[in-house]
């Protein structure tokens, strides 16, 4: 081994010690018996008792089924709605000319950095008005404000990839654009239309800041943990914790090809 | 001149177009102009943000400034680190790959967990680890400063990933024959990265700072697990007037100064963006 490998893998070492060492916190606290983790002073790095009773209470004993079932909605309702405006919205931006397309990649830039907080305050006014305060659909709708921006620019990027001719043979023989886009360009784009949805429902799934104003009664999951947190039910909230991030876990192995930085960055490539 | 075929497809976008507005933009306009209307004499006033100064907004903001920067700093330093080995070819690189960038996918309150079983006022596991090096544990909360370090640590371990993505696709993007003529005139690894790499590497992290830079200004549900209302961010003050009921208007003032900050990010990305 020369110098540089030798430097790399100590840069490697490191490196995944300071990743992996708060999933490896999580875990130990979620299978250990409590007695060698929070009710010690310096608790101890290794398994000393290995025990499924956290979990078991955790899951049992707390409200976990409820708040599960309300984030599954939600994300999915999120993920439906995103595909169901961002579809359109990517072919027509795929094919508009830039002077037309650049102002609605503007708008959908600027969407993607609005403080999350600063609509939710007045967006819960409104909702209380129209009966959607705290109900699965409102949380969705304004979820996929997130979600949107995101899944229109994966579509985008997409129906680019799509050659123009296949679309202008399809109109010769006589189909509407929309004809077009329902029979041909959404078979051929659903690989990018899955992932838009599966990258929605995470996001979703994920989602805090208009959870805790929109839904704070009947929450989802990530607010149900926080609740759990400030009750002082450290343990319940680990447990949810494992169970709420395996979805994540299995999505972002499905996704590996799609979770490339200039998506993530909301279009960092235009 | 529109046509009729650029027509039928800015159709297809409009409902994204009306429903961001209606749901981002409308919301967004209403909260700065409410911010200005007084309740009591129902008339345009800056009574809001003055009834807003007892609690302390400008300190708010500064916090908010000081987690940011520390934040993009541990980023950006982790980042560099990481994506310069990840630029190598070297057995073990695919796991390796995977290691620095999964914690994208673990929601916030999960790594708000994560952490707060790590930095604990008392116990812990970062005193264990201080234990181990035969020094006492420390209450991780009893300052300003070490409030600042545990958010900004945890924000990173969950945010860097991202950093690194974008750090990467630009290390990728200088040419390997740079490096080849550098090698041969006989720089070292150090120079080859002080005078390669980073000049080249420059644009990619003025993007990643400004994109990193409006998320950290967001920044809310770690620093309300991790530290509560204290110190105040501009996110966890705009909650704390909300949730409180002290007045929704005070909310409506703090939500606009933090509308405010976004906008010079936005601005900058616009004109960033322009110039590529």
């Amino acid at each position: 081994m020369n110098t540089r490998q030798i430097l790399i893998y100590i840069g490697v070492i490191i490196f995944s010690i300071y990743f992996l060492f708060p999933l490896y916190i999580l875990i130990l606290v979620a299978f250990n018996s409590p007695k060698y983790t929070i009710f010690s002073l310096y608790p101890s790095l290794l398994l000393q008792a290995p025990t499924l009773s956290n979990l078991i209470i955790g899951l049992t004993q707390y409200n976990f089924v409820e708040p599960f079932l309300r984030s599954l909605g939600t994300a999915t309702l999120v993920g439906v709605l995103s595909i169901a405006l961002g579809i359109p919205a990517g072919l027509g931006l795929s094919r508009l000319s830039y002077k037309i397309a650049y102002p609605i990649t503007l708008l959908l830039l600027i969407t993607n950095m609005m403080p999350s907080i600063s609509i939710a305050v007045p967006i819960a006014a409104e909702f209380i008005r129209a009966h959607l305060f705290n109900t699965i659909p409102g949380l969705a709708l304004a979820q996929t404000l997130i979600t949107l921006p995101l899944a229109t620019f994966i579509l985008e990027g997409t129906f680019s990839a799509i050659p123009l001719e296949i679309e202008y043979q399809a109109r010769l023989d006589g189909a509407s654009v929309f004809q077009a886009l329902w029979r041909i360009l959404i078979p051929m784009a659903a690989p990018g239309i899955v992932a838009a949805f599966l990258i929605s429902w995470m996001f979703s799934w994920d989602e805090f800041t208009f959870a805790v104003i929109l839904m704070p009664i009947t929450p989802t999951l990530p607010v149900e943990i926080y609740y759990n947190i400030t009750r002082g039910d450290m343990l319940a909230a680990v447990a949810f914790s494992l169970i709420f991030t395996i979805p994540v876990v299995v999505i972002t192995l499905l996704l590996q090809k799609y979770l490339r930085g200039e998506y993530l960055a909301g279009g960092i490539k235009r | 001149m529109v046509n009729k075929r650029d027509l039928s497809y800015f159709l297809l976008a409009l409902p994204a177009i009306v429903y961001v507005g209606y749901f981002a933009f409308y919301p967004a306009f209403k909260v700065i102009i409410l911010s200005f209307w007084d309740p009591a004499t129902s008339s345009f006033s800056l009574v809001n943000y003055k009834s807003l100064s007892y609690f302390n907004p400008g300190g708010a903001a500064i916090n908010t400034i000081i987690i940011s920067l520390g934040a993009l700093f541990v980023q950006l330093l982790i980042a560099l680190g990481v994506a310069s080995i990840l630029a190598n070819e070297f057995r073990g690189k695919r796991a390796f790959s995977v290691i620095t960038t999964y914690s994208l996918g673990i929601a916030t309150v999960v790594s708000a967990i994560a952490f707060s079983l790590i930095f604990q006022p008392v116990g812990g596991y970062a005193n264990t680890l201080l234990h181990l090096l035969g020094s006492k544990g420390i209450d991780w909360y009893s300052n300003y400063y070490l409030k600042v370090f545990v958010v900004d640590i945890a924000d990173s371990w969950k945010n860097t990933p991202m950093m690194i993505l974008i750090l990467l696709s630009g290390m990728m993007s200088i040419p390997q024959e740079i490096y080849y003529a550098a090698a041969i005139d006989g720089a070292n690894m150090l120079n080859r990265f002080i005078h390669i790499t980073l000049p080249n590497l420059l644009p990619f992290i003025a993007i990643a700072l400004i994109i990193r830079g409006v998320s950290e200004f967001n920044i809310f549900a770690l620093p309300l697990i991790l530290i509560g209302f204290h110190p105040p961010l501009l996110t966890t003050l705009v909650y704390e007037l909300y949730s409180t009921g002290a007045s929704v208007y005070l909310s409506y003032a703090a939500a606009t100064i933090l509308i405010g900050f976004i906008s010079i990010f936005i601005l900058l990305n616009i004109l960033i963006g322009r110039r590529r």
